[in-house]
């Protein structure tokens, strides 16, 4: 087995997989730095994962029709390109576009790796453990990646990073595609294309859905609403990640993959409501359920996959279908939710202010303070748009009177207490519609069979 | 067998995580609520001059914000500074004139208030009535900031004499 090549390829189908949800720990540093709104920034993930979802499938069958080496190859200088374009990026709309250039490559380069790794690794069962791997760590460690970027460097250096890593990953593959110009095209069994697993791929793309979901939103409440820095919420969310590696080890004791999925989606959907109905703005209570929803995501996304590939040929278009249903589905996640969510967020901010002012005139404070303080916290609310703020500043100076500052202090625990709970309830409902879809994927996988030809 | 373990351990593990958050208060959460400004506000038993003023200030704001259809909260940021009234103005499409009633009301109510929790006496709720009621905006927008230092000086405007013609009141 020639492990350059293996590793190069998993290199590929991770870097490409992981530009999936990398962004995201980024998005407020985007949405702040090319002032765009919340739903404008979405687009940045949004139009990679609808081009990937839209390109997959052809890209798997020009790579049977041109050459996996050439289409893996090619693919991969499109996605570094086109990350470049990205990191260069002055507008929103020059980033939104290179990110769809990014994704065909990137769809170019994963299918097709689908179709070289058989030949690499000696069976097509071990080539689909590997590439489903190698997508599921790009994805996993994504975010946490992204995160500690843009807080060293900045969020452009997400996008110029990949140059490098996805050359780098071009290099070995550059002797197949130099192979496959020099024989011509190696000729692709012409055996008919069965038809895709239905339930299989349905069900991936409602739990991506969820899951994307889940991603999306706990970085918005851990940036936007609990104010953490994008490393302090790569930090925390690297929690799922993890919990994803012990889930993984759990594939070796359950061989029936629909109880897998099945047990997957229930504990993405529970550890979903947890974060629906946390009882505190304190990161340790995020923590269970991100357990919860690592080792679901592992467990479902390993079992839809190895279901909908199982016993299909060619493994290239039914990878295709997979990519293509689990991006629908992240697409459809953000589509779905992020109205819901910024509507919450603008209602939770319009009563912060209301409220944080009524904790402010029901006090015993001076009245002298009152109504300058009234307008200093709405002023600081106001500026945020729509992140919550550390209020402490609006109370300074603190009275030098003992017993007026003690007054002071208390009032603005009460109201800092308000404004993170006020905004940790704004995504209550978004975390509840994510958790429903993860359960509604229970109803595909329950009709779904491994080999359904 | 392993499957089904599998899968009945992850709803036991799903429903004792959401169950124990919901016992904690993860549904709970209420935002505070902003009180109809139309509706009386309860006085406390004040004790000192810094109480009394500081729900003296509520009702004023109480009265002012329930005249122009605004809660008490929106009218006590427009009044904090030149330009957030300005904005808050522009915003409801209200004059100055009309603002100046509407405050002018608001101290009114303020004093009713201040007598009915005798916090006030007649004696000085009825001159301080009338006063109210004449004051240009930018004063009586003044004595809502800083009620202790008004209520301060009335007190020691009328000093012992008020005592004793209250000793002399039926």
């Amino acid at each position: 087995m020639p492990r350059p090549r293996v590793a190069a390829l998993a290199l590929a189908v991770g870097v490409v997989l992981a530009d999936s949800s990398i962004v995201v720990l980024a998005l407020p540093d985007i949405y702040r730095e090319l002032d765009t709104s919340i739903a404008g920034v979405t687009w940045v993930l949004v139009s990679f994962n609808l081009v990937m979802a839209l390109a997959a499938v052809p890209a798997a069958i020009l790579a049977r029709r041109v050459g996996p080496g050439r289409t893996a190859a090619v693919g991969l200088a499109v996605f570094a390109g086109a990350g470049l374009a990205c990191g260069l990026a002055e507008e929103l709309s020059t980033l939104v576009l290179a990110r769809c250039v990014q994704a065909l490559g990137g769809a170019a380069a994963v299918t097709a790796a689908l179709e070289l790794l058989p030949a690499t690794v000696g069976s097509e069962r071990r080539a689909a453990t590997v590439w489903a791997a190698a997508g599921a760590t790009g994805a996993a460690v994504g975010p946490a990646v992204g995160g500690v970027l843009t807080e060293l460097i900045s969020w452009q250096s997400i996008f110029i990073l990949q140059v490098p890593v996805a050359l780098a990953a071009a290099v070995p593959i550059l002797a197949v595609a130099k192979h496959e110009a020099a024989t011509g095209i190696i000729e692709p069994e012409l055996r008919r294309t069965g038809r895709p697993h239905l339930w299989a791929n349905l069900a991936l793309a409602m739990v991506s859905a969820a899951i994307a979901a889940a991603l999306f939103l706990l970085v918005l409440l851990l940036i936007e609403g609990w104010r953490l820095s994008p490393i302090e919420a790569a930090l925390v969310v690297t929690v799922m990640p993890l919990a994803a590696v012990v889930g993984s080890k759990l594939d070796e004791f359950v061989a029936d993959a629909r109880s897998r999925a099945a047990a997957g989606a229930i504990l993405v959907s529970g550890g979903l409501a947890g974060l629906a109905f946390l009882p505190k703005a304190t990161i340790a209570l995020t923590v269970p359920p991100q357990i919860l929803v690592g080792i679901g995501l592992s467990l479902v996304l390993s079992a839809l996959t190895e279901t909908a590939l199982g016993g299909r040929a060619p493994q290239a278009i039914h990878g295709g279908w997979t990519i293509s249903a689990r991006h629908a589905g992240v697409v459809i996640g953000l589509l779905a939710l992020t109205p819901i969510f910024t509507a919450d967020i603008d209602e939770q901010r319009h009563d912060a202010i209301n409220a944080g002012t009524a904790v402010i005139l029901d006090s015993p404070i001076n009245p002298l303070l009152k109504l300058d303080l009234a307008e200093r916290v709405s002023e600081r609310l106001e500026d945020e748009e729509g992140k919550v703020p550390t209020i402490g500043p609006a109370f300074e100076p603190l009275p030098s009177d003992p017993g007026e500052r003690a007054e002071v202090v208390q009032l603005q625990g009460e109201l800092q207490d308000q404004l993170d709970r006020g905004a940790t309830h704004a995504f209550s409902t978004s975390f509840i519609l994510a958790a429903l879809l993860g359960l509604i994927a229970l109803f595909p996988i329950a009709l779904s069979r491994e080999v359904e030809l | 067998m392993r499957g089904r373990v599998l899968v009945l351990g992850s709803i036991v593990v799903s429903l004792l995580l959401v169950g124990a958050y919901l016992a904690a208060g993860g549904s709970s959460y209420e935002p505070k609520q902003v009180q109809d400004p139309c509706k009386p506000r309860a006085w406390s038993n004040p004790q000192s001059l810094s109480e009394i003023a500081n729900q003296f200030s509520n009702s004023a704001l109480d009265g002012a914000a329930c005249q122009l259809g605004v809660s008490r909260e929106t009218l006590a940021r427009a009044l904090a500074t030149p330009e957030a009234r300005e904005r808050f103005t522009e915003k409801y499409g209200i004059d100055d004139e009309k603002l100046a009633r509407a405050v002018r009301a608001g101290l009114v109510r303020a004093v009713d208030d201040a007598e009915d929790a005798g916090a006030l006496s007649p004696l000085i709720a009825v001159p301080l009535r009338e006063t109210v009621q004449r004051i240009p905006l930018e004063q009586a927008i003044e004595i809502i900031d800083d009620a202790e230092g008004f209520l301060g000086d009335v007190d020691s405007f009328l000093g012992p004499a008020g005592d004793i013609i209250e000793e002399l009141l039926p």
